[in-house]
């Protein structure tokens, strides 16, 4: 296994024990915001937002999609990333709590049609 | 004419001014065989005027190349400034340091150019590696020509490119296929269809020019094409183009004139038909391809024939270029040459770090064991073991360790097999299998203790203490340790009292006298530094470092790691630096900075650290351990991969992993998972005298109901928590420094205790253990339990997050973007991004103005 990481040694940065190297992990980050969190629909906020999303690019990361909760409290985002350490780092940069970390892989109700056939 | 090699060209050119303002520069122009990498670097050179200085040098495309070729080929031009080069034996990395003080201190800028990197022996990787690495504060482009196609993963020169292309002062440029209007272009006074042309060709420079050069219809292979032009040649003339052929790179012009038998038309003829080129005062082909096509086609007879005539005519000239004859020597099929040269050339191939070369030059010699003394035989083969073993090719080496003991059994020469039988302590291969080494030594030992003592006997007590101390024995060690002393006493033999007192220092260390280990090996370590014995100084600090490590000494283990680090930088002893920093990240793990301990890990060169396996083990069992503990994925499997690496090494290597694992497991409400692998590391454990791994891997067979009673001699502060004092040893873990450990003993403890342990694993974002304690303290009917760990965003000064106040900060102290980089362990791409951010919130544009306004806006004191 460790011998695939010699060639990959100036190309991905990051460890996760996969079993295809080529493939970049895909994550689940569940974050915490016990006073809601509050992003204004004004230039300010579209800053922000765009502000993380370059803070990202620095780590490698993609920000591929959030679910938050009613209350604002919690939110799930999608993420693409080498490791869990760059999730970390790309959080840090924008100052986001990170609570969990899961990696994921998708599952939806018409994965396995055709496979009984 | 070169045609589509503007943009290329233009790129050289820029390298080049960079140059000259004392901006070096790495040019690798990478592209298939025939694409016209050298067509173009020689253009590029030949644009050149007085007022830049060109120094010239190429690998060897000889199956055994001479070893650093370039650089000799550097010492052989008298305008290079480097004459005197290589004419001494000394260490490479001198030789490295001479030239790149040529490339710093030159009035004229230089364009160094080094072609065909793809076939660069070990000597002249690390040569590119040392200079890729320093080139920036020079006066120099160095251009470097390889094929690309022909580096694949398994190739040398690959981990060098992976270590030198991500570097900001290197330049990789890619020499395309022609486009099918350049092919146009050259074919146009000619009657070929430029698209069938491109088409065969796929664009193939060389493979183009060779066709039209032909000019009779498309041949169906580039060794047609060449082939049929050199037909055209008359018996003589071709007998000088086979003779280039066999040389391996070129021809030198006299000894073509001693073939050509006074025939000097003949070489006119080969010159004129555009097949040869001179090139200075050697003769040579157009291509690489031409040569491997023209040889290739040469009848078994004539090739061995002109191998031979090369072969006389070098030892009648007392050539001293040893590779050479030994190439032509083993072509030329002459046994008795083979055996004079080839293990001439592999010694001088393995003092320079060329041990795939020497390898491949005794097996030469090997081949041929029939003619060789029996008692040479064996001494080759020892040597060729050794070799062997460096490349990691251990199964082979072993079996040539045993033809060697074989013979000296039965020719009852006793003393050269008991010096067989024992091992260099730089053979680290010899060691793996234990048992094999303790015949072996045993049988030595038998031998040698018959008589008076004598250095080989005090060497062998010497090497049996090294292996007992690798086998953390430490008891049995200083057995041995204190018969090597008397030994060598006795026998008068002084050359072995350092690695005697080194070892001493290590098995005080890991026994548990860590401050007379310290003490013995930082002396040790000063005294080799002072004879200037760098592999020596090197071996004394990362048995300083590990060692206290290992012991959880961290006042001790830090500043040796970090000293290590710092030496293995300047020297370029990569494996020294992956080491190092592999059990900083350990210790970081240890004291609970685990974003250090990532970064440390993320910093170990993984193509290096591969090599030896150790570093690896270390470092991703950390990462392994954070992740664990953190709750993060990807922890599991990497410690399971670990596990697996650490079954072909010793105990203190693995048990990270174990114990990692374990923990996970423990966490996960799973503790019977994996056991066996445990409980096997535990009985290795006992086996040894290390208290700490008793200790850890005791306390998870504790932790896990596999044992009910700790194991003697386990660390204390283990022992202290197996034996339910928790608080003890929540006392013991704080003193040494274990924030993880603390909280985990306190947790054992009543509801105070388990708060106290649950507010430290929440300042470290230990989730998993966080979780837990909530659980247990909720179910124990606890109210006013913390939430958790929350992050708030301050509103901090200029809008900036805590990272850019961080930067900032280091900017207003002054430090310039790299050491910040090194300060926050992030890389200097990262502290621009933060800058340009940085600049952005403050509305500023210089630096000066960015501490000015981290001042107004209150980001620090004014």
């Amino acid at each position: 296994m460790w011998v695939g990481i010699i060639s990959h040694t100036f190309e991905v940065a990051g460890d996760t024990g996969r079993k295809r190297r080529d493939e970049v992990p895909r994550y689940i980050v569940e974050r915490e915001f016990p006073k809601g969190l509050e992003i204004p629909t004004t230039p300010e906020g579209q800053k922000a937002m765009l502000g993380v999303v370059e803070n990202n690019l620095t780590e490698q990361v993609t920000w591929v999609q959030s679910f938050v909760t009613d209350d604002h409290t919690k939110t799930f985002c999608v993420y693409d990333g080498p490791s869990p350490e760059a999730i970390r780092r790309a959080a840090g940069l924008s100052d986001l709590p990170v609570n969990r970390i899961s990696e994921i892989s998708i599952l939806d109700p018409y994965f396995y049609v055709g496979a009984g056939a | 004419m070169l045609l589509e090699r503007e943009g290329l060209l233009e790129s050289l050119g820029e390298r080049l001014q960079d140059a000259k303002e004392g901006k070096g520069s790495l040019v690798l122009v990478a592209g298939e065989a025939g694409a016209g990498k050298t067509s173009l670097v020689r253009a590029f050179a030949d644009s050149l005027d007085e007022a830049v200085l060109v120094i010239q040098g190429a690998c060897d495309p000889l199956s055994t190349p001479r070893p650093l070729s370039p650089l000799h080929d550097f010492a052989a031009d008298p305008d290079s400034g480097l004459t005197g080069l290589t004419s001494q034996e000394r260490p490479a990395i001198e030789m490295f340091g001479d030239v790149l003080d040529r490339l710093k201190n030159t009035i004229r800028p230089i364009v160094m150019v080094i072609e065909d990197i793809h076939w660069a022996d070990e000597g002249t990787l690390d040569f590119l590696r040392f200079i890729g690495r320093r080139i920036e504060d020079s006066k120099a482009a160095v251009v470097c020509t390889y094929r690309d196609d022909e580096v694949g993963p398994d190739h040398s020169l690959r981990p060098v490119l992976g270590q030198l292309i991500p570097l900001g002062s290197t330049q990789r440029v890619v020499v395309p296929p022609l486009s099918l209007a350049a092919v146009s272009k050259l074919a146009d006074d000619h009657a070929f269809d430029p698209r069938d042309l491109l088409r065969l060709t796929d664009g193939n420079a060389f493979f183009v020019t060779e066709i039209i050069a032909t000019g009779e219809g498309l041949p169906d292979s580039v060794q047609s094409a060449v082939l049929a032009r050199v037909a055209r040649l008359d018996a003589k003339a071709r007998r000088i183009v086979d003779a280039v052929s066999v040389a391996p790179r070129a021809l030198e012009m006299a000894h073509a004139v001693t073939i050509a038998d006074g025939g000097l038309d003949d070489i006119d003829a080969a010159l004129s038909a555009g097949i040869l080129l001179a090139d200075g005062h050697r003769l040579r082909f157009r291509h690489e391809l031409s040569r491997s096509a023209v040889e290739g086609a040469l009848p078994p007879a004539r090739r061995l024939g002109l191998h031979r005539t090369m072969l006389s005519i070098l030892e009648e000239e007392g050539s001293g270029d040893l590779a050479l004859q030994a190439h032509h020597a083993i072509h030329a099929d002459e046994a008795d040459l083979s055996i004079k040269y080839a293990p001439a050339a592999a010694r001088d191939a393995s003092s320079r770090g060329a041990h795939k070369e020497a390898a491949r030059f005794f097996e030469a010699a090997l081949d041929h064991s029939d003619r060789i003394p029996d008692d040479e035989t064996a001494a080759m083969r020892v040597e060729l073991a050794n070799e062997l073993g460096t490349i990691d090719r251990r199964p082979e080496a072993l079996d040539q360790i045993d033809r060697a003991v074989e013979h000296y059994r039965s020719a009852g020469d006793e003393l050269s097999l008991a010096r067989t039988l024992i091992p260099d302590t730089g053979a680290r291969w010899r060691f793996e299998d234990a048992a094999r080494f303790r015949r072996g030594i045993s049988e030595a030992l038998g031998i040698l203790e018959r008589d008076e003592p004598s250095g080989d006997l005090a060497r062998a007590y010497v090497t049996s203490a090294y292996q007992h101390m690798l086998a953390r024995q430490g008891m049995a060690a200083s057995v041995e340790l204190a018969k090597a002393r008397a030994a060598a006493a006795e026998a008068g033999t002084t050359d072995l009292t350092w690695m005697i007192t080194m070892l001493e220092g290590t098995v005080a260390l890991v026994l548990g006298d860590t401050d007379t280990g310290s003490r013995i090996l930082q002396d040790v370590s000063h005294e080799a530094a002072a004879k200037g014995h760098r592999d020596d100084e090197t071996l004394a600090l990362m048995m300083l470092g590990s060692g206290s490590g290992e012991v959880r000494r961290y006042d001790g283990a830090i500043p040796a790691l970090e000293k290590g680090v710092e030496h293995g930088l300047a020297v370029d002893q990569d494996y020294l630096v992956a080491y190092c920093r592999a059990w900083l990240a350990r210790i970081a793990l240890e004291q609970g900075r685990w974003d250090d301990a990532v970064n440390y890990v993320e910093l170990v060169d993984r193509a290096t650290a591969y090599r030896k396996g150790i570093a690896i083990l270390t470092g991703v069992s950390a990462l392994g351990r954070v992740r664990v503990r953190r709750g993060d994925p990807g922890g599991i499997s990497l410690l399971d991969e670990m596990v697996e690496l650490s079954r072909s090494h010793e105990l203190q290597h693995g048990w990270n992993a174990i114990c990692g694992r374990a923990e996970y497991h423990w966490l996960a409400g799973n503790p019977e998972a994996g056991s066996d692998e445990l409980a096997l590391a535990y009985q290795r454990a006992l086996d040894t005298d290390s208290e700490w791994a008793r200790g850890e891997i005791g306390f998870w067979m504790w932790r896990s109901g596999t044992i009910e009673t700790p194991p003697d001699g386990a660390a204390e502060p283990f022992a202290l928590q197996m034996a339910g004092d928790w608080k003890g040893a929540a006392d013991s873990w704080s003193e040494i420094g274990c924030p993880y450990e603390t909280a985990l003993a306190l947790a054992d403890g009543p509801e105070k205790a388990k708060l106290e342990a649950l507010a430290i694993f929440d300042s470290l974002g230990a989730s998993p253990m966080g979780d837990q304690l909530r659980k247990e303290l909720r179910d124990l009917g606890v109210g006013g339990v913390p939430r958790g760990p929350t992050k708030e965003t301050l509103a901090n000064p200029g809008g900036l997050t805590n990272r850019q106040l961080e930067v900032l900060r280091l900017i207003v102290d002054g430090l310039d973007n790299t050491q910040i980089a090194k300060e926050l362990y992030v890389s200097k791409k990262t502290v621009e991004h933060h800058v340009s951010a940085i600049y952005s919130k403050l509305g500023v544009g210089s630096r000066t103005k960015a501490v000015n306004a981290a001042r107004a806006v209150g980001a620090v004191e004014k």
